[in-house]
């Protein structure tokens, strides 16, 4: 039998990393220990499974597990985290939608525009100050097929793709919780949306067009925007520095 | 009982609160049995020292380095710099425990 001490390995890892090997998606609503036994699975893989099939999916260590445990530090003891990770990639199926023909003229025989939408990580944390966080982190390609026939009857095909990464976060605060408005602008790239109500959300948003190039340029574009719903309410009542 | 008062979470800042059963020999600072690192060090003292074995060391060295990196990106300078309540009850351990968030009596901040 082959692999017999790496699939005995992957046997006794938590169920959602077993997941993330064998399907690459998860998902999980667990109290903070729970995710501290998950991270802590995650970090032996590596010592344990060699084989490249029983890989973890990239962003997994670099991004994910960083994530998890930033977010559970900041739980409510009786709340719980929810992750939907799925870390198959754009090209997964079902993540493409229809090819939609574009108008066109000679020498451009057909154009065809199709869209690739991946929302790979969603998350909704109970946090210690009463608020809910929920994060939407989504990448879409857009991809360009054209078709032209020169003069002298040749067919050339050219396809061109562009990905821009949305990354959405809201803060539904506290019921009658006072809030504030910050000192500064948040930077250019985010976006500020106050709903008013009985509980007060602080949506912020980004678009970026230039993909993150690493996991930390990733986690940092995440943390940043996940950061902008805490400057909304007065230090003193959300715990960003505490009571007295 | 002395609390640990060793700082934690991310967006909101809290004590941790645990009986402390050490100091930690750098700053002083009272550590539970979950944040004594190596060298018996605290997570941000072994984090200033590139000591990132302990996982409170190593998130510890990860805000650091997060909150270097973007410090200047929301041009926000009171938001690492000003100090409050809060940091001043770093130098009185008896106050760390009253910090705490996890408070589950009927002022509690969670409606759910």
């Amino acid at each position: 039998m082959f692999w017999r001490r790496q699939k005995a390995a992957i046997a006794g890892f938590h169920p959602s990393h077993q997941a993330l090997i064998h399907e690459r998606v998860f998902t999980a609503t667990l109290p903070a220990a729970g995710w501290t036994a998950l991270t802590s699975s995650l970090f032996r893989h590596a010592e344990l499974v060699q084989r490249s099939k029983w890989a973890l999916p990239p962003r997994t260590l670099d991004v994910l597990v960083p994530l998890i445990v930033e977010v559970g530090a900041d739980l409510d003891p009786k709340g719980t985290l929810t992750i939907t990770a799925d870390l198959r990639g754009r090209d997964a199926p079902g993540k493409t939608g229809k090819p939609r023909d574009l108008p066109v003229r000679k020498p451009i025989r057909s154009a065809t525009e199709t869209w690739s939408i991946d929302p790979w990580l969603r998350l909704r944390a109970e946090l210690r100050d009463g608020s809910i966080l929920e994060l939407l982190v989504v990448d879409r390609e857009r991809t360009r097929r054209i078709s032209k026939r020169n003069p002298r009857g040749k067919i050339k095909t050219k396809r061109k793709s562009k990905v821009v990464q949305i990354i959405k976060v809201r803060r539904r605060l506290p019921k009658e919780e006072a809030g504030s408005v910050p000192v500064s602008r948040p930077p250019g790239w985010i976006g500020t949306f106050v709903r008013e109500g009985e509980r007060r959300s602080v949506l912020a948003a980004a678009k970026l067009t230039r993909m993150p190039q690493s996991g930390q340029e990733q986690l940092d574009r995440i943390l940043s925007v996940a950061t902008e719903p805490f400057r909304w309410t007065p230090r003193t009542s959300t715990g960003q520095r505490g009571n007295a | 009982m002395t609390p640990c008062a060793v700082t934690t979470g991310f967006f909101t800042l809290g004590k941790c609160g645990q009986m402390a059963i050490a100091g930690c020999p750098s700053c002083g600072r009272a550590l539970c049995a979950d944040h004594v690192t190596e060298g018996g060090l605290c997570p941000e003292c072994a984090a200033a020292r590139n000591q990132v074995g302990h996982p409170a060391a190593a998130a510890a060295h990860r805000r650091r380095a997060y909150r270097h990196r973007s410090a200047t990106e929301y041009s926000d300078y009171g938001w690492y710099t000003s100090f409050d309540a809060y940091d001043r009850a770093a130098f009185d351990p008896d106050a760390a425990g009253n910090q705490d968030f996890r408070d589950d009596g009927d002022d509690a901040l969670v409606d759910s």
